[in-house]
């Protein structure tokens, strides 16, 4: 089921991709128009984490394509990918952790040298998630996990790109911070932002999700709109166990 | 006890020394995870450098330091692009103990080409400073004033560089978590060829301010590359401000026991530390049990 390019701000079409001789992605497609929120639920150790790490070049695409606003950009490694526009905000944050929280979040704007711009993306930063201001100069690693979870969305933000792609933000939080943290993404797409988000349970999705991809055993196994969903429990029986 | 003062100016003087080639082993083991048998080979290339440039062309001293700057930072990218940047490639998993084997091969390849180009027997350094000023009974060589202050400037300078500007930051970040610095658009094998040239520009003024003090020989670099493993090691590997500190503080504890046991009894006596460290403290006095961070 290729969808058309051009038209989408992110196409992957037929995504083969693995770890040494096994396959773990065997051919995924999907699109975001600009401005969408588009989730992949799915159990873990289904391939969500890899086909995001596929997407921005951290791992090579064995057969398909992916392409940002148009532009084919697998093949290329990660650094350039990111360049091109992909904003990856990883599983397990993958913070500097002996770097202070304005630090981490600087090397978010790496590529940028526009100074005018860094600082005014700073400040939005900052004002989206006031708790990282009052820990500006704290190190990392001392942080907990719901201020690391928000150091690795603002780094994310204070890069320039197209396309967001945010891989489990409520892994090992307490249900209190992963409200939080959904409160901040709802806030990033009231705000335009294109954001391919994954996530175990479609529950916590469903609210803001324009449609969810469901992943299992390498492929997509439904697709579709969150409501229809949910509606549907002998899918969500079948697929994530109840 | 108007020994001290001599004692603690030869220690204070080797220390230097020390933690200067300990920095660049320490800055390339903590961001790549490459233990760099052929650090050792860029002091002895940086000192014949020099010599080259000062006896045999003539060049002013500076212009000498400078070349020598340059060939260590020159080989150090070769060292990289030609032997580290390959093999990190072809086996990433093995790749902490074939470049262990792959420099050793390299730093025996150089050595024995300055040995062809210069020949064995040593030589002398013409980079050196003359007369010594007293501070009442204390009385300080000129040369290991220089050799103090020359290479206190350096390792601020590369504090500095790390600590302040973006391309340090991106040299901490990409040691801390390369995956993240490369999904932020940094590109890390060019990070990892900064962190050699710089690591070789190091090794090369400290091959300089070694062999002022001794002499030129094709081994020039093997006891200071020993000794800058031994202090890593102590300090935890990977840890620079551990690293510096310990140089300075174990340098002076050789001094001292060389001074008051004999001469032979202060590699023994460092062994012995490095010895004890490790068993009370398997990570170094700095590390933590896999702690590699800049």
């Amino acid at each position: 089921m290729a969808e058309p390019i051009g038209s989408s701000c992110l196409a992957v079409n037929g995504l083969v991709t693995g770890y040494d001789a096994r396959n773990v992605l065997t051919g995924v497609s999907l699109s975001l128009n600009s401005g969408e929120l588009v989730t992949v639920v799915g159990p873990n150790g289904h391939g969500k984490t890899t086909l995001l790490r596929a997407i921005s070049g951290l791992l090579p695409v064995r057969k398909g394509s992916v392409s940002l606003n148009g532009r084919a950009i697998s093949g290329l490694p990660a650094h350039r990918v990111a360049a091109n526009g992909v904003i990856h905000v990883p599983q397990g944050d993958l913070l500097f952790a002996g770097m202070s929280v304005l630090e981490n979040l600087l090397m978010g704007a790496y590529l940028d040298s526009d100074q005018v711009a860094v600082a005014r993306r700073l400040d939005e930063v900052f004002s989206l998630l006031p708790k990282l201001a009052e820990r500006r100069t704290q190190i990392a690693a001392s942080l907990s996990g719901g201020e690391r979870r928000m150091v690795g969305i603002g780094r994310g933000l204070m890069m320039k790109g197209s396309v967001m792609l945010i891989d489990e933000p409520s892994l090992g939080l307490a249900p209190i911070v992963i409200e939080q943290i959904y409160e901040v993404i709802a806030r990033l797409k009231a705000s335009g932002r294109t954001i391919l988000l994954v996530e175990e349970n479609p529950a916590r999705v469903a609210d803001i999700a324009d449609r969810i991809h469901l992943l299992d055993n390498g492929a997509f196994v439904w697709s579709g709109e969150p409501a229809v969903l949910l509606q549907g429990d002998e899918l969500l029986a079948t697929y994530l166990g109840g | 006890m108007d020994i001290i003062g001599p004692v603690l100016v030869a220690g204070m003087t080797t220390g230097a020394l020390y933690a200067l080639a300990t920095l660049g082993l320490s800055l390339v083991w903590g961001s790549l995870g490459m233990l760099n048998m052929a650090h050792g080979t860029l002091l002895t290339l940086g000192g014949y450098a020099a010599f080259t440039a000062a006896s045999q062309l003539g060049w002013p001293v500076p212009v000498a330091v400078l070349a020598a700057a340059a060939v260590g930072g020159l080989i150090g990218a070769l060292i990289f692009m030609l032997v580290a940047y390959p093999l990190s490639r072809r086996s990433p998993e093995t790749f902490e103990t074939t470049i262990m084997i792959a420099t050793f091969g390299v730093a025996l390849t150089l050595e024995n080409i300055v040995l062809r180009l210069y020949g064995g027997q040593p030589l002398g350094q013409p980079l050196s400073v003359g007369g010594s000023i007293s501070l009442g009974r204390f009385v300080l060589p000129w040369q290991n004033l220089v050799i103090i202050i020359a290479a206190i400037a350096l390792m601020a300078a590369t504090a500095l560089f790390l600590a302040r500007t973006k391309a340090g930051r991106a040299i901490r970040a990409t040691a801390q978590n390369p995956d993240a610095a490369k999904l932020l658009g940094v590109p890390v094998a060019r990070v990892y060829l900064q962190v050699l040239i710089l690591s070789g520009i190091l090794a090369g003024v400290c091959g300089v301010l070694v062999s002022s003090i001794t002499q030129l020989s094709p081994s020039l670099g093997a006891d200071p590359m020993l000794k800058a493993f031994i202090m890593c090691v102590v300090a935890g590997l990977g840890n620079l401000p551990g690293a510096i500190i310990t140089s300075f503080a174990l340098a002076i504890v050789e001094a001292v026991v060389q001074f008051l046991a004999g001469a032979r009894w202060g590699f023994p006596a460092l062994l012995a530390i490095v010895i004890l460290v490790l068993i009370r403290r398997p990570g170094g006095l700095f590390g933590r049990v896999e702690m590699r961070r800049l």
